[in-house]
């Protein structure tokens, strides 16, 4: 049968070729790097709109639901990062539902260079930003880290780039303060990963629902995250 | 008849209704008094043991922050009656008049119990999570609350899990991971972070 017809040429030149490419890269470090750089991969923001589907999260008041806010934030958030030229993603955008896992799954496929997962509360004043809180000790077996801790490696630049984005809406004199939270999937993450509850500065929940409230936190944090971006960059130099 | 019969049977009848009226009178008030006595009273908690001092660390929603309150508590010398005792302390803090964090009635802890080393386990009712405020703030401060509370008075716990009605919970009340152990070192500097802003 001729498929199973292979040459001595042939097999030699098999072998080579799986020879060449395992030594390739380690036969001469000292070897100049190929002229060419590879093109730079684009920045991408992830957008999580938390809850949806099933879960509508907290009743802000009794006609608006959580799910609700956190989509509308997420799709101008959305539009504002592209009006200053950031691509962006959204984890959801209708009404799904999504396990925590399946949010940490998608995001892990599209590395990118932060995750932000919008939340809505009536408690709190303004913004506030939280990075994982992860448990100290896991199952992790060397290089291999636990699902629950995924996001350790990458945990002080999660929290180097709250600082900067807390910083930069802070200029606006918008009320925003940094802090640590338990909440999925934050710890499965690989990227740098945020989440942001927005709540209302006047203490009446219906601001947090308003078109103009949504429009300028999504301005303030579209600018935050525009002037962020050389360090967000996978360029930059500073990721991983 | 007469006239004079007529009043004498009058009058007769008259002490009748009054006697009858007299009558009803006592047996209503002895159908209290029996009422009274069947019904449950509520009672305070007994404070049983030494009255010692406990710290609490209590959840203000406005601004965002813990706060440290010493309370003078009567406590058992058991240590799972003691820790329960302090915990409900807590819960009567938040389910009580003017609440820096409000809390549905009726919030309380089942159990505690003590798994050697160093593990608690606290089993809390449904009111308690169902009544939490659904927010990330308003549920990590509770969590930080318990867990700070806890670890402040019975030293030797290094790790806290929670159960509600005895089965794992995924999350306090839709934000928060409620079903994962919560490391004492780890919540105290999330305590630290929140009680100095």
């Amino acid at each position: 049968m001729p498929w199973i017809n292979i040459t001595p040429k042939l097999l030699a030149a098999t072998i080579f070729a799986i020879f060449a490419g395992f030594q390739a890269p380690s036969s001469n470090p000292d070897a100049p790097e190929s002229s060419t750089p590879p093109a730079p991969k684009p920045l991408l923001i992830m957008i999580d709109p938390a809850h949806g589907g099933t879960d509508p999260g907290a009743l802000l008041t009794a006609s608006t639901p959580e799910k609700e806010i956190t989509l509308n934030v997420a799709r101008r958030l959305k539009q504002e990062l592209n009006a200053r030229g950031i691509s962006s993603q959204l984890v959801r955008d209708g009404d799904l539902t999504l396990t925590p896992d399946q949010r940490a799954a998608m995001t892990n496929a599209a590395d990118p260079a932060l995750y932000i997962a919008l939340h809505a509360s009536s408690l709190g004043n303004g913004m506030r930003v939280f990075t994982a809180l992860l448990p100290g000790s896991g199952d992790d077996k060397g290089p291999f880290l636990s699902w629950d801790r995924a996001q350790s490696a990458t945990l002080p630049r999660s929290k180097a780039l709250q600082a900067q984005l807390v910083s930069a809406v802070q200029k606006t004199r918008f009320p925003t303060q940094a802090s640590s939270a338990t909440v999925r999937p934050l710890n499965s993450l690989r990227s740098p990963a945020i989440a942001v509850e927005i709540s209302p500065t006047t203490g009446d929940v219906a601001q947090v629902s308003a078109n103009g409230y949504q429009q300028m936190v999504c301005a303030a944090l579209a600018n935050a995250i525009a002037s962020l971006a050389p360090s967000l960059h996978p360029t930059g130099g500073a990721r991983r | 008849m007469t006239s004079r019969s007529l009043l004498v049977v009058t009058l007769c009848l008259l002490f009748l209704a009054i006697a009858m009226v007299l009558y009803v009178w006592q047996l209503r008030s002895r159908a209290q008094v029996e009422a009274t006595l069947q019904k449950p009273q509520i009672v305070a908690p007994p404070a049983t043991g030494t009255v010692r001092q406990v710290t609490l660390w209590v959840a203000h929603d406005d601004p965002g922050v813990l706060r440290v309150q010493a309370v003078s508590l009567g406590l058992s010398d058991e240590r799972q009656r003691k820790t329960e005792a302090i915990l409900r302390a807590l819960l009567a803090i938040y389910t009580g008049k003017d609440s820096p964090h409000h809390l549905a009635p009726g919030a309380d802890v089942r159990n505690v119990y003590f798994v050697d080393p160093g593990l608690v386990v606290v089993d809390v009712n449904a009111e308690l999570a169902d009544g939490q405020t659904s927010g990330i703030l308003p549920e990590q401060l509770m969590v930080a609350s318990l867990v700070q509370t806890l670890s402040s008075n019975s030293p030797g716990i290094s790790r806290v899990k929670f159960l509600v009605n005895g089965k794992e919970r995924e999350t306090l009340a839709g934000h928060v991971d409620f079903s994962s152990e919560y490391e004492v070192s780890q919540m105290s500097d999330l305590a630290r972070q929140l009680s100095s802003e």
